[in-house]
């Protein structure tokens, strides 16, 4: 299971959206992805989509107004 | 192969990001208990669903739900409380060490504090979705009615909650249409509120039917309701449609461990206590009889209180209590025969220059070292021997029956 790694600051929405979805098809079931974003929408739309999605999603905001939205693929 | 999760510890987490969650976050903070909140979705919970609230003190001009939570959220970070946005997947509650799970952590705590929270039921009609909350459709009239003076609403059930919060819109809506599932003049509420809702005459029952569809651009504008025998569809233009077909509190995990009410929520005591020690309780996961911010505030801070005292009892049994052998005098300084007692132990100490000697344990403002160490009775005086508490003595405090011990 591999764990990748996805740099969105300075990226708004729906760009971190759109490059999560992507990166995610690429990977298999028990890949986890790491997606690093500074955009509020994105720190809301991202894992939103993820949860509909079925994955399991972890917020860390590991600055002030910088995260990293964790998923789990499991589908 | 799972992966291998990590493991952290932390005095106090806390399951749920709302009102009282925070609040109660706030106060394990400010007593430096490491503290962590995990929450599964938006930071505020519910309230942040909200659009205006004005029944929220401290507040004159009114705030938006998500403004004012994250005031608290911001308040709550102040006291070095950890934020995790994930759900949380099993828990262990049982035992000194309390277990919580999310998919990537093990978390280790002293305490839990269950501020969960629960979620409106909805009627899963189509595009309900896109309307939910400040787009139209509302599950709280004291929060919403205020926006709707003058105007047209629909209210969904039958229940006490319905009605009764239909009579209240009444007061400012220009007209409240009520959607009933049930045949003309059947109400699941009781019979009191049903007979002033059928004499007032700002109320409108569509009977047999349930919502088809929400229909609007950015906003509700019409609710189409279908008559359950016919099929016919019935367009309702409103402003606002208020939802009251039930509530779901967020129990499903806790279920089989904490003791829960017939529909699911928490059982606490005045010190949101549950029936497992260490495990704490606030906010809308509670059976309580109001469920509001200033309400789950309160809870809170009574659960984050009660956190902190648990913990520093847990500790002082251990490290005071326990790890010699000695008498404890437990008392209530507030009893006048406790006083009178304690002079004479006091005097016994005198007496045998110290080889009878006592710690004191003063319950008067807090019976939670008491109970752990099993005394109801004051004055009462533990005897503890080898790391256990070997006797209770209730009555006799005499030199004789103390000596016994050494």
């Amino acid at each position: 299971m591999a764990e990748y790694e996805l740099d969105c600051f300075g990226e708004a929405c729906p760009i971190p959206l759109v490059k999560a979805e992507k990166k995610l098809d690429e990977m298999v079931v028990g890949d986890i992805l790491i997606v690093l974003i500074d955009h509020s929408c994105a720190m809301k739309n991202v894992p939103e989509w993820a949860r509909k999605q079925g994955h399991n999603v972890e917020i860390d905001e590991v600055d002030d107004g910088e995260w990293e939205v964790v998923i789990e693929k499991m589908k | 192969m799972p992966r291998e999760k990590k493991v952290e510890e932390y005095d106090v987490v806390i399951i749920g990001g709302g009102a009282a969650g925070m609040t109660a976050g706030i106060y394990c903070g400010r007593a430096r208990l490491k503290t962590l909140i995990i929450e599964m979705a938006l930071v505020g919970g519910l309230a942040t669903y909200t659009n205006e609230i004005e029944n929220y003190p401290g507040f004159p001009e009114g705030s938006t739900g998500l403004g004012l939570m994250e005031l608290f959220q911001q308040q709550t970070k102040k006291f070095d409380v950890k934020f995790k946005g994930t759900d949380v997947k099993s828990v262990e509650l049982e035992g000194e060490v309390k277990i919580v799970e999310t998919f990537r952590t093990t978390y280790k705590a002293k305490v839990v504090i269950i501020a969960s929270g629960g979620r409106p039921r909805i009627t899963n009609a189509e595009n309900e979705e896109e309307f939910l909350f400040d787009k139209g459709i509302s599950f709280c009239a004291t929060c919403d009615a205020a926006a709707n003076t003058d105007k047209d609403v629909l209210i969904i059930g039958s229940g006490d909650a319905a009605i009764e919060e239909g009579m209240f819109l009444t007061k400012f809506a220009n007209k409240v249409y009520i959607s009933i599932m049930h045949e003309d003049g059947k109400m699941d509420c009781n019979e009191i509120a049903k007979s002033e809702a059928c004499e007032n005459s700002k109320m409108e029952f569509i009977w047999n039917t349930v919502v088809k569809r929400f229909e609007g651009d950015n906003h509700l504008r019409t609710v189409v309701l279908e008559n359950l025998r016919t099929g016919e569809e019935i367009p309702i233009d409103i402003d606002t449609c208020f939802e009251f077909i039930g509530y779901i509190p967020n129990t499903e995990i806790f279920k089989d461990q904490i003791c829960l009410s017939e529909r699911g929520y928490v059982l606490v005591n005045d010190k949101m206590e549950t029936n497992i020690e260490g495990v704490f309780s606030a906010g809308d996961v509670n059976e309580k009889f109001l469920k509001q911010i200033a309400t789950a505030v309160g809870d809170g801070a009574v659960a984050g209180y009660a956190a902190e005292r648990y913990i520093a009892e847990t500790a002082q049994y251990s490290s005071q209590i326990l790890t010699r052998d000695h008498f404890v005098y437990v008392y209530d300084a507030s009893c006048v025969n406790c006083q009178n007692r304690l002079r004479e132990i006091e005097a016994l100490e005198v007496e045998t220059n110290g080889k009878i000697s006592f710690s004191k344990v003063d319950v008067y403002k807090s019976k939670g070292l008491s109970n752990r160490m099993g005394v109801s009775v004051f004055p009462s005086i533990a005897v503890v021997r080898s790391g256990e508490i070997v006797d209770v003595l209730t009555d006799d405090f005499s030199r004789v029956r103390l000596e016994s011990y050494l």
